[in-house]
């Protein structure tokens, strides 16, 4: 990695001299030329100067054009013929256009070469700074499960809790463990996508079939923090999407979800989708804590956490990015709304629709394009 | 296990982490202290607008304002409550931020059950001392010097007010109880510190050094606090002659 980069910073000075040579080489040739030229004006002046003395000592104009081809005698005064000096004229103007135009040509194609090398050496030393902040973030993330994990394991082994606080402590430990499992899934979920690796096979699926199949398994946690679910998605729609990625999106969306309504201590989620425009669109409202309006963008970024206090939101900040990531391999679109922190959110997410008559078809099967 | 001889210390724990807060709180009141939550930065500085308590658990990767700017806010506004940091990020520029930021201590994520409690109660009896032992004699006087330990407020020997950070208040304090005597950096780091938050005897040397900024009319020959050299410190309130 440092022996490239070595390599990468030669090859930028190297560029870089060669640029400043080109330049230097031009300025000399300028100069050559205008040297050139005054030479052979200061032999045509001599030469001038001699058929004038010529002429002067009694020669006739004949013998002194004979003589000195290039000078011509007008009315008993030698001069330089006007081709001549028409023909040095234009001879380093020609000189000078060439050298400009080679000498861009080549200055142009240094600095592409310049520009090539510096965006490369600037998006390795991003790579780099967003591997070291994933990495600084993710190990950050993982530290408060694993200290919440070690005090209630150590209060139980300090202590001797009644029944009923044994049976809190052990609860918290299962949740902190259960969190940690989420975090390492979603992290190597959200990696698997990064690197772009993944099987994209879509095909019409029910939408209702998956948010049943989530529902039921959140069912039981919904309820035990006061939070009611209700969900109207007619049957007969049909969205074109994997159906391992279509679990996945519906989950995350919904564990969102209910972590937001969590945190301001419970209330409604209601889910509706409908047809529109060759597409199902499916919006999940929630009662929950919010976000500020402008941060909807930022939602869906690595580790953006926007719950804000005190609550039960363990996010790991990676749910809403791999929805986004999926969504865009099932040529989808997701989007978020708040009218303001405490205020509930909205997420629609919208997936090509399937054709009624796909199934009839076969399914059909789209490849996501390599990376 | 009951915090000996007194009342019920109040702490104030700041942690956004439901668990964690659940956590910290049950084995703190197992310990016999009286406990409140906050779950943000904004939570923890309006409660304190209005209430006091003995201790401060303060995280410091808060939703909102962190936790470094709710020691420094507080320290600001003249709070001198004592805060210990609980934080996910435990490396050595993150512990002198949390210490420069006001704090007495810092703990990093995961830490032990046993170690907080430790470091909870040392923090609690340094206080406690401080404040039993500046009940008694409030005001110190030494040369043209007025220290007022209780508004950690001084008056120099050139009419300059000065505001005395906790730990030089403490370290005068522990210096005035033993005037005359020799008493040592290690004695000194135990008593105002209490626990391994420094690395080394060195950072006592710079706080003298503060001390005879602010109080000794030559800096360069000090007449109240004096080198006692491989040894320490020795407090003269008179001054040597």
């Amino acid at each position: 990695m440092k022996a490239t980069r070595v390599v990468q910073l030669t090859a930028l000075a190297l560029v870089a001299v060669s640029g400043v040579q080109v330049g230097w080489w031009l300025l000399d040739q300028h100069a050559y030329t205008v040297e050139k030229v005054r030479v052979a004006r200061a032999a045509y002046a001599q030469q001038t100067a001699a058929a004038q003395a010529l002429l002067d000592s009694g020669s006739s104009a004949q013998q002194v054009r004979e003589l000195l081809p290039g000078i011509i005698v007008v009315g008993g005064r030698a001069a330089l013929a006007p081709e001549l000096t028409q023909a040095l004229t234009t001879e380093e103007q020609r000189r000078d256009n060439q050298y400009a135009w080679e000498g861009s040509f080549f200055l142009l194609a240094l600095a592409l070469c310049v520009a090539v090398i510096t965006r490369a050496l600037r998006a390795e030393a991003r790579v780099h700074e967003e591997q070291d902040s994933f990495l600084a973030l993710v190990s950050h993330q993982f530290k408060t499960p694993l200290a919440s994990l070690q005090l209630s394991l150590e209060t139980l082994a300090l202590r001797t809790p009644p029944p009923q606080l044994a049976r809190t402590l052990i609860e918290r430990m299962l949740a902190d463990v259960a969190r940690m499992e989420l975090m390492v899934t979603q992290i190597l979920e959200s990696a698997r996508l990064e690197r772009g690796r993944v099987d994209f096979r879509a095909e019409p699926l029910q939408l209702s079939g998956a948010v049943a199949r989530v529902l039921g398994q959140l069912e039981e946690r919904a309820r035990a923090q006061g939070v009611s679910i209700a969900s109207d998605i007619a049957p007969e729609l049909r969205v074109m999407s994997d159906p391992l990625a279509l679990d996945v999106v519906v989950r995350n969306v919904l564990e969102n979800a209910l972590s937001a309504v969590q945190g301001s201590g419970g209330g409604t989620i209601a889910l509706a989708a409908q047809a529109a425009n060759g597409e199902v669109e499916l919006t999940v409202r929630d009662s929950g804590v919010g976000f500020p309006p402008g941060n909807s963008a930022r939602l869906f970024e690595k580790f953006t956490r926007l719950h804000g206090s005190s609550g039960g939101y363990y996010g790991t900040g990676l749910g809403l990015f791999i929805v986004r990531r999926l969504m865009q391999l099932a040529h989808g679109r997701v989007s978020a709304h708040s009218d303001g922190v405490g205020r509930g959110a909205t997420l629609t997410l919208a997936w090509p629709l399937a054709a009624q008559s796909a199934l009839a078809q076969g399914p059909a099967v789209a490849q996501e394009p390599g990376p | 296990m009951s915090v000996p001889g007194r009342a019920a210390a109040h702490v104030l724990v700041v942690e956004d982490d439901p668990h964690l807060a659940a956590g910290v709180m049950e084995n703190l009141r197992a310990e016999g202290y009286q406990v409140r939550a906050a779950g943000d930065g904004e939570q923890a500085l309006a409660w304190l607008a209005t209430n006091t308590c003995a201790l401060i658990v303060l995280d410091v990767m808060l939703p909102g304002a962190d936790g470094l700017t709710v020691c420094r806010t507080l320290r600001e506004q003249g709070n001198s409550t004592p805060v210990l940091f609980l934080t996910a990020r435990g490396d050595p520029a993150d512990r002198v931020r949390g210490l420069e930021a006001g704090g007495d201590d810092y703990l990093a994520k995961p830490f032990h059950l046993q170690e907080f409690l430790l470091r909870v109660r040392a923090i609690l009896r340094r206080w406690e001392w401080y404040r039993s032992a500046t009940s008694a004699t409030a005001v110190l006087r030494f040369g043209s010097n007025e220290v007022d330990f209780r508004a950690f407020r001084a008056r120099a020997w050139n009419g300059e007010v000065q505001e005395l950070t906790e730990k030089e208040a403490m370290i005068l304090k522990v210096l005035a109880e033993h005037a005359g005597e020799i008493v040592s950096r290690e004695d000194l780091l135990e008593r105002v510190w209490g626990y391994d938050v420094f690395p080394s005897t060195r950072t006592v040397d710079n706080f003298i050094l503060r001390l005879r900024k602010r109080f000794e009319r030559d800096p360069a020959s000090p007449r109240h606090f004096l080198t006692v050299w491989g040894v320490g410190y020795r407090f003269l309130s008179e001054g040597e002659p």
